[in-house]
Formats: C-alpha cells, sequence, structure tokens
C-alpha cells in the first residue's frame, strides 16, 4: 500500500514522474498501518486534485505541496514528516527538471520505453493456490465479504 | 464507476427476443411518444399529425411540445465485459456467479511485487470490436493508470487506456423499427479502448457497512465512447441494442445487461433548437435495460425543457444523476465540482500493444457477417422491415433462418414460420432457439411439404409443435400419421355427397337463401377427412354439389 500510495503521490506532482524503488522507504514506516482506511476519506479527493488539472506544459516545475499530496494519496502525514518529504521529493522533481531541459526535438518519441514485447498471455485459467492466506490478511473479512465503511457516493 | 451501480437487477429477462420485446411493450404504451421524439432528428419542429390516437399519458404530448423547442444531444459510453475465460491481466477465472472472493491472485488484489500480464484474448477481442464498429486501429498503443480510490479498486488505481486507444474514429449503422418512426442512422464511434473492471460493491439494506466482492476486479472490458450523435431516447436505446447485438455477433460478450456484462452510461444536454453550442451535460447511470435508457433520456429532457422554461437554465448542473426504476425518474447521485483528475501516467508494468498487419487482417477475415450487413441482405431479398429486424436482432434466430434458406426453403414462409409459430412456442417454453429440436433442415422440409400440397398447412402447424418438441422429420411423421392431403377429387367427392346427403335439412336451408351453411358443410366433410382434405378442392366440389339442382 505504501509504495502504490507513494507512486501515487508522485505520480500526482505535475510532471508525472517515477521515483526509484529505494526513495520508496521514506514513507513507509508512517504508513504501513493504513492500508484499511483508505476509504475513509474517499470523499476529499475531489477538491485536491482538481488543482493539478490545469498544469501547463511549463519546463518551470512547480515545487511540491506535500500536505495535498499526501492526502491525494490518502496518507496520514505528521507535520515533521511532512517537511522531511518536501526536501527529498524536491529533489528528484529538480532531478526531474533536469532532464526536461534536454533538447529531444530530434528524437522521435516513445510510447513506451523498450520492454520484451509479445509477451501475451494465453487465456488459459489458472486457479491462485493460496487464496486463504490473501482472505487471512484482509483486515475486515466477514461471511466471504470485504467489509467496509457504507458508500453510496465516489469521491 | 458505472460497475458500482449495478446492484439493481430487474427480475423480468430478456431472453431472445430483447428488442423485439422492448418494442412490444413499448409499443403498448409509448408508441406515440417515441413517433414524436422522432421527428426531433429532422431538426426542424413538426406539427403532430391531427389523425393520430390520443397519447395514454399525458407526459408524452409534453414531450411532443417540448421537442419542438428543443433539441436533446446524446452521447453513451458502453461498457461490455469480455467473456474470456480469464481477467485481463491474471489467470484468475473470468466466471459470473462463483462464491465470492474466490477467484482472486497477487496480482488483482494488487499485492506488492505482482505484475500484470495481459491476455491475448482481450486484444483480439478489442480488435474485433474496433473493426465491427468501423473504426482506424492504432497499431501501436498502450495501458495507463487510472488513479482513484474506493474499495472496489483494490490496486488504488485502474489499467485503462487513456490517450491512445487501441480503436478511434469508426461509425455504427442501424435501422429505427418502423413503429418508432423507421429509417436508418449512422452514429460515430469515437474510441473503444482496453481496460480492467473493478470489484463489485454490495450495500446492505441495514446496517452501515457495504460488502465488496472481488471476483469481478480486473474482468476485462472494452469501453466504446459514441459521437454526441443521437438526439432521442429511442436513438439512444436502439444504438444501445445495436452494442448488445454486435458484442453477441462477434462472440466477445454474452451482453447481458442483468449481470452487468453490458452497462450503458447516457451524457445528455438539451439546447433550443437552432443553438450551436451544446447545453450543460447530465450523465445518468443505473440503466440496466434498454426501455430504461429511452425512458431515463425522455424524463431528462423534460426536466431540463423545464428548468429552461421557468428561466432556470442555470440549475441545470455538471452532475452525475441515478436512474430509479421504481420511481421513473432521475435523482442527483453527485454533483461534480471539475473535471475529475484521475492523474494518468502510463502504466509502467506493462510493454506497448503491437499490433502487426498480418493480426489484424487475420482477424478482419475471421469476422462474422455483422447485424447491418444481415439486415441489408435480408432486405435485398425481398423481406420487410419487421421481419429483416426481428430476425437479423439474435443472432441464433439469423443464423436458423440462414439454415433454413439454405436448405431451399422459399424466404417468406421461412421468415413466417419462425416470426410466427416457432417464436411463439419459444416464447411460452421460454426457450431459446438452439434448445429445439426442429432442425433447419426440417423445418424446410415441412415448408416444401406444404408447397407442394402432400400436406395441408392446418396439419404442418399441428406436426410443427411435435416436431419442435421432440424432434423427428416432417417425411417420417407425415408417413406414421397417414397425414398426406387428400388431393384426389374422386375421393372428396364421395365425402361430400356424403355428408350432404346425411344432412338434408341443411341441405335446404342453404338452398333456401343459408348461403352461410357452406361453412357448415366444409367443417363436417374436414372432420370426416381427418383434416386431410385439400381446402381448396374441397369447397370447389361442395359448392357445385350444393348448388346442383338435382
Amino acid at each position: 500500500m505504501a509504495t502504490r500510495a507513494l507512486l501515487a503521490v508522485i505520480s500526482a506532482s505535475p510532471n508525472r514522474c517515477f521515483i526509484s524503488p529505494s526513495r520508496i522507504k521514506i514513507l513507509q514506516s508512517s504508513t504501513s498501518s493504513s492500508s484499511v482506511h483508505f476509504h475513509r476519506h474517499s470523499r476529499k479527493i475531489h477538491r485536491i486534485a482538481r488543482s493539478y488539472s490545469s498544469d501547463s506544459d511549463s519546463s518551470v516545475l512547480q515545487p511540491p505541496d506535500v500536505s495535498r499530496l499526501a492526502q491525494t494519496a490518502r496518507i496520514s502525514l505528521t507535520p515533521a514528516e511532512i517537511e522531511e518529504c518536501e526536501t527529498k521529493i524536491r529533489r528528484v522533481i529538480d532531478w526531474f527538471g533536469q532532464l526536461q531541459q534536454v533538447d529531444v526535438n530530434s528524437v522521435e518519441p516513445a510510447i513506451r520505453a523498450e520492454m520484451d514485447g509479445g509477451n501475451l498471455r494465453e487465456d488459459a485459467p489458472e486457479t491462485f493456490e493460496n487464496r486463504d492466506s490473501i482472505r487471512a490478511s484482509i483486515p475486515s473479512f466477514e461471511e466471504a465479504y470485504l467489509k467496509v465503511p457504507k458508500i453510496l457516493n465516489k469521491e | 464507476m458505472s460497475t458500482t451501480l449495478l446492484r439493481t437487477f430487474q427480475p423480468n429477462q430478456f431472453s431472445l427476443l430483447g428488442t423485439s420485446l422492448l418494442r412490444r411493450r413499448r409499443s403498448n404504451n409509448f408508441s406515440v411518444r417515441f413517433c414524436g421524439s422522432q421527428t426531433t432528428t429532422t431538426h426542424e419542429a413538426k406539427q403532430s399529425s391531427p389523425t393520430r390516437v390520443a397519447p395514454k399519458n399525458h407526459k408524452s404530448n409534453k414531450l411532443d411540445e417540448i421537442l419542438r423547442d428543443y433539441e436533446a444531444v446524446i452521447g453513451i459510453e458502453t461498457h461490455v465485459q469480455l467473456s474470456t475465460l480469464t481477467k485481463a491481466f491474471c489467470s484468475c477465472s473470468n466466471n459470473y456467479g462463483s462464491y465470492p472472493n474466490t477467484s482472486i491472485c497477487p496480482v488483482c488484489m494488487g499485492l506488492p511485487g505482482a505484475l500484470p500480464v495481459l491476455n491475448s484474448k482481450v486484444v483480439e477481442f478489442g480488435v474485433r470490436l474496433g473493426l465491427a464498429l468501423n473504426c482506424d486501429l492504432s497499431l501501436k498503443s498502450k495501458f495507463d493508470r487510472k488513479q482513484y480510490f474506493y474499495p472496489d479498486l483494490p490496486k488504488g488505481y485502474q489499467i485503462s487506456q487513456f490517450d491512445i486507444p487501441i480503436a478511434s474514429g469508426g461509425y455504427v449503422d442501424l435501422d429505427i423499427p418502423l413503429e418508432f418512426g423507421g429509417g436508418h442512422r449512422r452514429f460515430g464511434i469515437t474510441r473503444v479502448h482496453m481496460e480492467e473492471d473493478a470489484g463489485k460493491l454490495l450495500h446492505s439494506d441495514t446496517g452501515d457497512y457495504s460488502q465488496v466482492d472481488l471476483n469481478r476486479a480486473g474482468v476485462p472490458l472494452l469501453e466504446i465512447v459514441s459521437e454526441p450523435d443521437m438526439r432521442s431516447g429511442i436513438e439512444a436505446a436502439e444504438y444501445a441494442c445495436e452494442m448488445q447485438r454486435i458484442a453477441r455477433y462477434l462472440g466477445v460478450s454474452n451482453g447481458n445487461m442483468q449481470e452487468g456484462s453490458l452497462r450503458c452510461d447516457v451524457n445528455i444536454s438539451i439546447r433550443p433548437i437552432g443553438q450551436a453550442e451544446f447545453g450543460t451535460k447530465v450523465e445518468i447511470k443505473n440503466l440496466n435495460a434498454f426501455s430504461a435508457i429511452s425512458r431515463a433520456i425522455d424524463y431528462e429532457i423534460s426536466r431540463q425543457a423545464l428548468l429552461y422554461n421557468q428561466g432556470k437554465a442555470d440549475q441545470i448542473v455538471t452532475e452525475t444523476r441515478l436512474w430509479e426504476e421504481g420511481a421513473q425518474k432521475t435523482v442527483t447521485m453527485r454533483k461534480k465540482e471539475g473535471l475529475a483528475d484521475y492523474r494518468y501516467f502510463p502504466e509502467p508494468d506493462l510493454p506497448e500493444v503491437i499490433l502487426t498487419k498480418e493480426y489484424v487482417d487475420s482477424i478482419r477475415a475471421s469476422l462474422p457477417e455483422l447485424p447491418e450487413a444481415k439486415r441489408r441482405r435480408y432486405e435485398a431479398m425481398g423481406l420487410g422491415m419487421q421481419d429483416v429486424l426481428f430476425l437479423a436482432n439474435d443472432v441464433s434466430v439469423a443464423e436458423y433462418f440462414d439454415a433454413v434458406i439454405g436448405k431451399g426453403a422459399e424466404v417468406k414462409l421461412a421468415a413466417n414460420w419462425i416470426m410466427s409459430d416457432i417464436a411463439a412456442y419459444l416464447k411460452n417454453e421460454k426457450l431459446s432457439i438452439n434448445d429445439i429440436k426442429l432442425t433447419p433442415q426440417e423445418l424446410a422440409e415441412l415448408i416444401a411439404a406444404i408447397k407442394d400440397g402432400t400436406i395441408s398447412g392446418k396439419i404442418g402447424k399441428e406436426i410443427l409443435f411435435e416436431l419442435l418438441a421432440k424432434g423427428g422429420t416432417v417425411k417420417g411423421m407425415i408417413k406414421a400419421k397417414d397425414l398426406v392431403q387428400i388431393t384426389d377429387p374422386v375421393e372428396i367427392e364421395k365425402m361430400v355427397i356424403q355428408v350432404v346427403s346425411e344432412n338434408p335439412k341443411q341441405l335446404e336451408q342453404y338452398r333456401s337463401g343459408k348461403t352461410k351453411l357452406q361453412g357448415y358443410f366444409a367443417g363436417q366433410i374436414m372432420k370426416m377427412s381427418k383434416g386431410k382434405a385439400n381446402p381448396g378442392l374441397l369447397n370447389k366440389i361442395l359448392l357445385e354439389k350444393l348448388n346442383a339442382k338435382d
């Protein structure tokens, strides 16, 4: 969860950049217990997300607003953690800023990074054997279902 | 996320006769109003015909009036759940109705370290549908992550296609049924893209919690986005019907709306006729029947027009509304504060999707005859539009009909048998045409036997039901039951003479002017022949005998 949440934080930043796995550790300690609670905040996402929808392509990179990003990713951070993250995320963003300065006018854009292509899967079912332990790790599981707070409206 | 809203299931099922059932139901109550709304597509206000039957429901009158001043602009997003054996990105089985939370694995549960691998069938189905909708295919497309938080989405994002869908820029052709004004329409298809479904949320009536079943999480979908080309509820419903038909013809989905395998979200705005720019758009969800689509749109047109007429157009806001089947109205579900920001970015765990020209060509070559081509072919055979629409509606019925005429049966006769007696039988017995024991070969035999006079039409009908239920051959049954029609005039004459002589009283009455008694005599003779006498010959000989002055 924390991994994913951080990816979401990063992707929420204006230039949609990535971060190397080693940096993911930053937030892990503070969020490892929050995976079940993500739905509690689900109504707040919209207002926050909106402020990022009008990003321009300007090469000047905005400094990160960590508390907003944390909210967007449903992560609770203490002011101290926000401060700590801000410096680190800013460093990453600055690094992407350097990348953006590279002149790529003569390079044909790649829609994806090079990967081994053609690795499609046959449409043949296979049961994952260890389903019990997946279900056992669900914090609130009752009568065959995941139990979550009642949510009728998205966002 | 329409998926979460389909928790209300309608008890009545659309079976074989999907559209015709809908058509019939509508034509009872709503045909007047649909004909009315049909006129809007010509972009001009039309006077309603004075000879028209007064509508039962005064709301329909109101809608006609509204549509003299306003035009509705409608676009539809259709989610087609694919009938693959496995999910889109993992090997979990894709099986509707499995015990909750059993078809799960680390990939679809979004556990750390699990990596998605694309199901080749999803690409194939995407290409099939894209080609069927006359789209341009992207030989290189990619997946993106669409991020939002909701309990039915374990990963916190949906794998979808954002800026490069697999197919785009197509169109679909369809025919509007005659009872709704008829006519041929072409609606634009903006795009078709591949994505995964979310889990299913069940909301308990009591208690303050909801339940999640993640068997559906990761099941493959194709989302079809239409251009805003539709102008009435009936056009929108027919568009949705055609999407279902195409999905079923292609075999990419069972298209079952009640199970949520075909889900439509409608975007609708109205504008004063003549105005170029669109009005404020409202989205309607929870439409799990074709009739709901057209009725929800009609309701929405009325609601928005009322606000316009009252000078409250500013109260039409960008929002998502829910169709309430019970109350037959739409209600606010959520107001949108602006464009949702899903923070799309390229899915780093999946490579781009590359299609070769050879691959596309091989799929193009394997496409079946599609509904539109079938309708045009049936029309060219001389069938009327009502027959054409009925036969082409269901791919199994169309295949059956094609097989019957393939065996040499006369086109119109084959259509009549399928549309009347066989359809009635299927409806009564709640069967699909694939369940009947009567083979296309034998139906062709039956039609031929009646046509060449071997058996009478009446007897043909009688043995039809036995053939439908038990199977067997027409020839065998005719022989076993001694059903061959009596066409020998001498034999018929014998029976005529006997019946006439046994009824002297009726004969006298007939000859004194009560000529209606001919029917009585004919009935008696037919009874004597066990229904086998050729009716034409019988009546000819009977008349001669009755009118003979002996």
